[in-house]
């Protein structure tokens, strides 16, 4: 493991409005550009390339993806990146379009390089205590986790905090869930020949899917000592096989030595057992398996897996 | 709406008229057309239409033309348009070249690839 170096492990912080005004139809999406680039200035990355179609718009940005949906915003970043400084001006210009948060959640893995991370996200403790200052207290469910609770052997932990107003507790989307997959110390060989046009110089590579109102995104840090692959997608509860598919095609390509799987919002817990069923095949045993339940975001399942050869 | 004023700009097609009329200019020109296909409630649409406004400004022998899918959703149809912004490029009535998404650089290396 190298001393230092780009940090892959990504910050994801997922924000729900609810709104009486008519225009709550485009909602977020109306926001004027230079706003959001404002919001991105606070987290310090901006925007490469962006595509929209009729459910949502979708940013591949300097450091990872923004989504925006008419009332949801999701903003995954790497690096060094101060995410958690973009809730003041999007809850700024969210209240201006008359659009209130009703529901937050923020999650990531554990940093390669933690001591490189500067305030607020020197420690999870640090970023809660950030959360709960600039959330508003419409707000009244919180719950912070760290699964599973004692750290798995040459693996990750898994940190969740999420909020929710009274009305949207229990998660109103039941037929699909979305599914976060964290690959460390990915094949050496197959890394370095990862060559494509969504290419950031030296090297990385950032895509964002748009499918119907599904998206998926993918992000590669190939450098070996701190080599990352992330992906993404959400999957729909009546067909597990699609994004088990992608699952085995993800572990196929990177060929990663340590593997996590989170699952937010499925409300079957088979989902534990099928992703387990399609890695093991492929040489990654299970070595944890942390299940919890967290106000709006639903019920969140956290893998991990590492090769046998650790 | 048609004149020879609106040379160094992205002429807007909001009526089927319009659209055939300005269509067969470009093809008679034998320029290079370039057609953004936008909607007013796609963000990554505003991110765009500056940059390549300034392209029409600078690049005046390239045709540049707007069609908004809402406006016209049948040439939006037509053309097979699912993202916004889509950038088709055509050369006398013949598609050679598409570009999905707000990528500025992608934009201007077709332009300059199809325009010499």
């Amino acid at each position: 493991m190298a001393i230092s170096g780009f940090e892959g492990f990504e910050k994801r912080l997922e924000i729900n409005f609810s709104g009486d005004d008519p225009m709550v139809s485009i909602g977020l999406r109306q926001l004027d550009f230079e706003l959001i680039e404002e919001v991105l200035d606070a987290v310090q990355c901006t925007v490469v390339s962006a595509v929209g179609n009729e459910f949502f718009d979708a940013y591949v940005l300097s450091e990872s993806s923004l989504f925006v949906y008419p009332t949801k915003i999701i903003i995954k970043t790497c690096g060094t990146t101060q995410l958690l400084k973009s809730i003041p001006p999007l809850l700024a210009h969210a209240h201006h379009m008359g659009l209130v948060v009703c529901g937050c959640r923020y999650s990531r893995g554990s940093f390669i390089f933690p001591k490189a991370q500067p305030s607020p996200h020197t420690s999870f403790r640090e970023e809660v205590m950030y959360l709960e200052e600039n959330l508003p207290s419409n707000l009244c469910f919180r719950k912070a986790s760290v699964m599973p609770l004692k750290k798995p052997k040459s693996s990750h932990s898994w940190h969740v905090y999420s909020a929710s107003d009274e009305h949207h507790l229990v998660q109103h989307i039941p037929d699909v869930f979305t599914i976060e997959v964290c690959m460390t110390e990915l094949d050496r060989f197959l890394a370095h020949a990862l060559i494509c046009d969504f290419g950031f110089d030296p090297c990385g590579y950032s895509m964002n899917g748009i499918d119907g109102p599904y998206y998926s995104t993918i992000h590669v840090t190939p450098e070996d000592g701190y080599s990352y692959a992330s992906f993404e997608c959400v999957g729909s509860t009546y067909d597990y096989d699609i994004v088990v598919e992608y699952l085995k095609k993800a572990v196929l390509v990177f060929r990663p030595a340590t593997m996590s799987v989170s699952t937010t919002g499925a409300a079957n817990e088979d989902v534990c057992t099928r992703v387990r069923d399609v890695l093991q095949p492929l040489g990654l045993k299970c070595r944890s398996c942390t299940m919890d339940e967290f106000p709006s975001a639903g019920n969140v399942v956290f893998q991990t897996f590492t090769t046998r050869r650790k | 709406m048609a004149s020879s004023t609106e040379e160094g700009q992205v002429i807007s097609c909001h009526t089927l008229e319009a659209w055939n009329e300005q269509l067969q200019k470009g093809n008679d020109s034998k320029k290079l057309i370039v057609i953004d296909f936008t909607a007013s409630w796609c963000g990554p649409c505003r991110v765009i239409s500056p940059v390549l406004a300034e392209l029409a400004k600078k690049q005046t022998n390239v045709v540049f033309l707007k069609v908004d899918v809402d406006e016209l959703k049948t040439v939006a149809a037509d053309w097979d348009v699912e993202a916004m912004p889509t950038f088709i490029f055509l050369k006398e009535g013949k598609i050679v070249d598409k570009v999905v998404g707000a990528k500025k650089d992608d934009l201007q290396s077709a332009i300059t690839k199809h325009s010499a």
